[in-house]
């Protein structure tokens, strides 16, 4: 139950112990056994002990028993021989566990569909009709072909190549999937834009769909550019492909304005949808939680990633289709949701390494130890090691040499923590693999040992030397000394940094006071700390009052009463309507901003901060619009019905114009939710009134994920969809006492009369452009006014200021259940800053010699982070708690007043000097 | 053998820690191989790279400098 | 971007102290690509290559620098 499973837990033997595996890949390269690569889809062959890809984390072999040799046979074990850490354990045994947990998040995604195993997709068994993802693999510099984009069949650059859309998406007779399966018009669009870039000597690229759904942030521009490169789109559903002569694919189709067509192409690629798996299926019932008929998990609009049973929850693909940036925003969120009521139990099972003192070494000589290290075979085998270690004891302020098999094992960090000791050395240098994954650990054991971390460096003799020169064992060899060398020099002038220490104000600011804000408040505040929630209002509750129900058909009115109730009574959260930010001062952990509300200016105190300031529906300037009052907008449509001013049984015709201000040059971003509203509106009216003629006239309908299944019952209940293009927009005029509305109709090529009583318009979603708020926080915004996250996909919550988070529409137009669970994500980051006492921010810093400083302002432009600003005597000063550490400063000044901590301008020269 | 393809350059290479850096270790785990005459000093970020440090190199008698962000 | 920009005026400035526009060289790879890193690495090496050792003395660094 909720608070307390036992979840029942089974590994698989892997064959290989993870302690020692060093992952050289000694025992793949002599394994005999060759298996289709399921990385590459089945284009390459892989080893039976293999990793699934380079960046695999962690980075260990594994065999894979079903195609093992000596498991089949008895004898082989060519992997046991040639691994030289006696990683390979063939007696491995399935371990099984009982976990104990307070909540579950489930998050096995999808699969993608499989077209071969339905007979209406038999041409994908040709030769060159390739799925999505195969052809993802052909462009990837790690795929079959390295990277060149060849067709299978003959292993030539194809010149032509089309992309069909919704293949196993939107379609009910062939595979029963009758959701959109939201990713695959942009991917095709990524595919088609990369071919391009891929070809040697042009390429001719054509999609085949049936509505571009590029509704996400900047998908739009990324749509239009690509058009503008020369992918072709044509409107059209494919269902023949028939394989001619030289294996390249003919394709029947009809033209929009109903010419039939038969073009060829040398390639086809299936833009396959996404579906859940079988084993995916089986897992949700063991779990006891509720899918859809689609086998999408169940969850609800207000409630985006809680399954139907407490203590469960869900985020991802497996939630419903959609993309990486949202499953990224639903992780958190679904992090958020399973520690909400747990916050109690925070940290309690974590236990913290006790660091000793570290030394003072300011003033002495400097006593660099270097670590050559074999790495088994992996540098021993092309490097001379003994060679480079007789050199190291040569280089200036050397005071001690060690070769060790494999620097990173325990045992040998507990021994050169000895060492150090013992031999008072006061630098060190590891020449082994990349300091990108091992400069932490061997930064730990300087720490144990009683040395400041920063007074190491590595030379990297492995990944970017034995790897990548096996051939030339000598030429490694003196690489390796090189490297050596330079490190040495560069170690030798390095100095004991501090890291600075800030104390976190438990407190959090939420700005804004819509469904976004006040999910982010509660959440915050159930997790114990005090939040500070800023609305300029005189009343919660944003766009969200005037709306009437979600995609999934809840109501919105009774949740926002309730959620505005809760707010309002809970004991952590500080409200201040009619309220705005005049000041932000301080930076992560210590922000104090300054209120002006009724009772006048307030400083208030807090470690976080949480935008959440929403966007607003346009005001139109078209289709007489605010000079006859039966046009209306969304929002006006919906308190018209909530009101009953607006009675569908008294509504003969009502016609929605769809994309009114969204998708034009001057707003280049498709609104997201018009669509939908629209479709669900359209059902309110024909459900109240069946007779009521209901039309929608659209450009493309982008009801994406489930949301397809509205449209779809629309049409059968006899919704008329017309499609306009942007060149002939459709024509609202009086005509007596009612409204007439003109369409070109495309088919039929002449225009369609409409009389309507009520013409709605999907008006575009636009931002608040709040520039003072952003410049307060220091955070961009972009173009169209939106905040701009520190990554789209990897930090979509973030921003790159630290401490300063986002949800909601002020990031992106976005419905509902995306705004909560977007509120809960940047939950779930700020209480990562929150939740701590104290931070420590890297030394690696920025600093001034102010008496080189002339105040020219050079270095306040130019830093990316805002982190520089001028003091009272007008000279440079870093904000140590801002700076990133990436030495822009230091390379714009003209009067070399900055320098970088670690990478100072002495410590690259000593390199370059040490080069040669 | 004709001299130029006896001549050995020696090249700096800049490179940013967080891409060009991190593709150089993906490069070793993926075994490509390529000439060893590039001597890799890692920079923070592109932005850290100073004309002195070009000018410095060629000074010091490199016969290239690579910078890659 | 700012970074690109500044790149250009760097090249300017090398061939003021005397360096063939082809000893320095630019690219933006992304971590994951290691392909590429390595095909730069062989058309960066035999660019060098072509243009033979620096034999061309720099004009007076500070100067410049
Ligand atoms: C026309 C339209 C139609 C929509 N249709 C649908 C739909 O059919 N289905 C669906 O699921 N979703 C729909 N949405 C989206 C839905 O309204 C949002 O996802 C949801 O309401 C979350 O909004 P929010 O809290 O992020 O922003 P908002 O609702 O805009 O709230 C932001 C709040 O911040 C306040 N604020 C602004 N600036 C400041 C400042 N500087 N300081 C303090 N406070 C400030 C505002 O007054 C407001 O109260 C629609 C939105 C619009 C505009
Ligand atoms: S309309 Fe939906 S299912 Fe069809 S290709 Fe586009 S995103 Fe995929
Ligand atoms: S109506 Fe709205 S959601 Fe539909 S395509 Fe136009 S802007 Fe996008």
């Amino acid at each position: 139950m909720e608070g307390d499973f036992t979840v029942k837990v089974v590994s698989h033997p892997r064959y290989v112990d993870m302690a020692k595996c060093i992952a050289c890949g000694a025992c793949s390269e002599k394994c005999p056994k060759k298996v289709p690569s399921e990385y590459n889809e089945r284009l390459d062959k892989r080893k039976a002990i293999y990793v699934r890809y380079a960046q695999a984390v962690p980075l260990k072999y594994g065999i894979d028993k079903d195609n093992c040799i000596f498991f089949a046979k008895g004898k082989c074990k060519a992997c046991e021989k040639h691994c030289p850490t006696g990683a390979v354990n063939y007696e491995d045994q399935e371990v099984r566990r009982d976990i104990k947990v307070g909540s579950i998040i489930a998050s096995a995604g999808f699969k993608p569909f499989d077209p071969s195993i339905y007979l209406q997709y038999s041409y994908s068994k040709f030769a060159n009709v390739v799925t999505a993802l195969e052809f993802e693999r052909i462009l990837a510099a790690s795929g079959p072909w390295m990277g060149h984009m060849v067709r299978p069949s003959d292993e030539k650059e194809p010149k032509k190549i089309a992309w069909l859309q919704c293949v196993g998406s939107r379609e009910v007779n062939a595979c029963d999937h009758p959701y959109c399966s939201a990713v695959c018009c942009m991917y095709a669009i990524k595919e088609a834009a990369l071919a391009k870039e891929h070809a040697h000597d042009g390429l001719d690229a054509a999609i085949f769909y049936m509505d571009m759904r590029t509704f996400g942030k900047d998908f739009e521009k990324y749509y239009e550019k690509a058009k503008g490169k020369g992918v072709r789109f044509v409107r059209s559903r494919i269902h023949t492909i028939t394989e001619v002569a030289d294996k390249s694919l003919q394709i029947e189709y009809v033209t929009e304005n109903g010419v039939a067509m038969t073009e060829e192409f040398d390639m086809v690629v299936l833009s396959h949808g996404l579906e859940i798996a079988k084993e995916t299926v089986e897992l949700a019932q063991r779990l006891g939680i509720d899918l859809m008929p689609s086998n999408f998990v169940k969850s609800g609009s207000f409630t985006p990633v809680a399954s139907s049973r407490p203590g469960v929850y869900v985020c991802g693909a497996l939630a419903g289709p959609k993309d990486i940036p949202l499953s990224v925003v639903e992780a958190s969120a679904a992090a958020c949701a399973a520690a909400g009521k747990l916050s109690g139990a925070r940290g309690t099972l974590v236990s913290e390494p006790e660091i000793p003192k570290a030394l003072d070494v300011k003033g002495d000589a400097p006593r660099v130890g270097v670590f050559v290290c074999s790495c088994g075979i992996n540098i021993a085998g092309v490097v001379d090691v003994k060679a480079v270690v007789e050199y190291a004891k040569t280089l200036p302020n050397v005071a001690y040499v060690e070769n060790n098999l494999f620097t990173c094992s325990q045992d040998t960090q507990d021994k050169m923590a000895q060492v150090i000791k013992d031999q008072g050395l006061n630098r060190i240098v590891v020449a082994a693999c990349t300091p990108r994954t091992h400069e932490p650990l061997f930064q730990e054991t300087l720490q144990s040992a009683g040395l400041n971390k920063y007074l190491f460096d590595m030379a990297n003799i492995r990944n970017q030397d034995s790897w990548v020169h096996t051939g030339e064992p000598e030429q490694a060899t003196e690489k390796a000394k090189d490297l050596v060398r330079m490190a040495v020099a560069k170690a030798s002038l390095l100095q004991p940094l501090n890291e600075v220490q800030l104390s976190v104000m438990p407190a959090a600011m939420v700005i804004g006071g819509g469904i976004s804000g006040m999910n982010a408040a509660l959440e915050l505040a159930r997790q114990g700390f005090t939040t500070h929630l800023v609305e300029r209002d005189a009343e919660l509750g944003g766009n969200a009052r005037l709306l009437r129900i979600t995609a999934k058909g809840e109501e919105v009115a009774p949740y926002l009463k309730e959620l505005t109730e809760r707010v309002k009574s809970e004991s952590n959260i500080v409200l201040h309507l009619s309220t705005a930010i005049k000041n932000v001062d301080g930076f992560v952990g210590n922000f104090k901003t300054t209120l002006a509300g009724p009772g006048g200016e307030e400083v208030v105190e807090h470690g976080a901060a949480v935008i959440a300031i929403g966007a607003a529906e346009r005001r139109p300037t078209e289709y007489l619009y605010g000079e006859d009052s039966r046009v209306k907008t969304h929002l006006e449509l919906d308190s018209g019905l909530m009101s009953g001013a607006i009675d569908p049984k008294k509504t003969n015709s009502v016609v929605f114009v769809q994309c009114v201000g969204s998708r034009e040059p001057e707003r280049p971003y498709c609104s997201k939710v018009c669509c939908t509203h629209s479709v669900e509106s359209a059902l309110h009216f024909k459900e109240h009134n069946p007779d009521c003629q209901v039309t929608v006239l659209y450009r493309d309908m982008r009801t994406f994920g489930e949301r397809e299944l509205l449209y779809k019952e629309a049409r059968s209940k006899g919704v008329l969809f017309v499609r306009y293009g942007v060149d002939h927009k459709p024509r609202v005029a009086k005509a007596g006492d009612g409204l007439t509305v003109t369409v070109r109709d495309h088919i039929l090529d002449r225009d369609l009369l409409i009389d309507a009583d009520l013409v709605v318009l999907a008006s575009a979603i636009v931002s608040h452009k709040d520039e003072s708020l952003a410049q307060m926080f220091k955070v961009p915004l972009d173009e169209d006014g939106w905040f701009l996250e520190a990554h789209q996909k990897l930090r979509p919550v973030d921003f790159a200021t630290d401490g300063v988070f986002m949800a909601g529409l002020a990031h992106y137009p976005k419905p509902i259940e995306e705004a909560v669970a977007q509120a809960q994500a940047a939950v779930s980051r700020a209480v990562t800053v929150l939740s701590r006492k104290e931070m420590w921010l890297p030394g690696t810093v920025a600093f001034i010699d102010q008496k080189k400083c002339v105040g020219c302002g050079v270095c306040w432009t130019v830093c990316p982070y805002q982190a520089i600003a001028a003091d009272d005597k007008g000279l440079a000063v870093v904000n140590e708690a801002l700076c990133k550490g990436c030495g822009t400063c230091v390379a714009s000044c003209r009067s070399g007043a900055p320098n970088l901590r670690g990478f100072t301008t002495q410590d690259v020269m000593a390199q370059i000097e040490a080069m040669l | 053998m004709s001299e130029q393809a006896a001549f050995q350059p020696r090249i700096a290479a800049f490179l940013c820690n967080w891409c060009s850096y991190g593709a150089a270790d993906l490069a070793g785990v993926s075994r490509l191989q390529y000439p060893p005459n590039i001597h890799v000093i890692r920079i923070p970020c592109t932005g850290r790279m100073s004309p002195k440090f070009i000018l410095q190199a060629f000074r010091k008698g490199v016969d290239g400098v690579w910078v890659s962000g | 971007m700012f970074a690109r920009r500044r790149f250009a005026v760097l090249k300017n400035l090398m061939e003021y102290a005397g360096i063939e526009p082809g000893r320095l060289q630019f690219s933006w790879i992304s971590s994951a690509e290691a392909q590429k890193f390595q095909q730069t690495v062989v058309s960066v090496t035999e660019a060098v290559k072509a243009l033979g050792p620096a034999k061309h003395m720099i004009k007076d660094i500070r100067k410049v620098a």
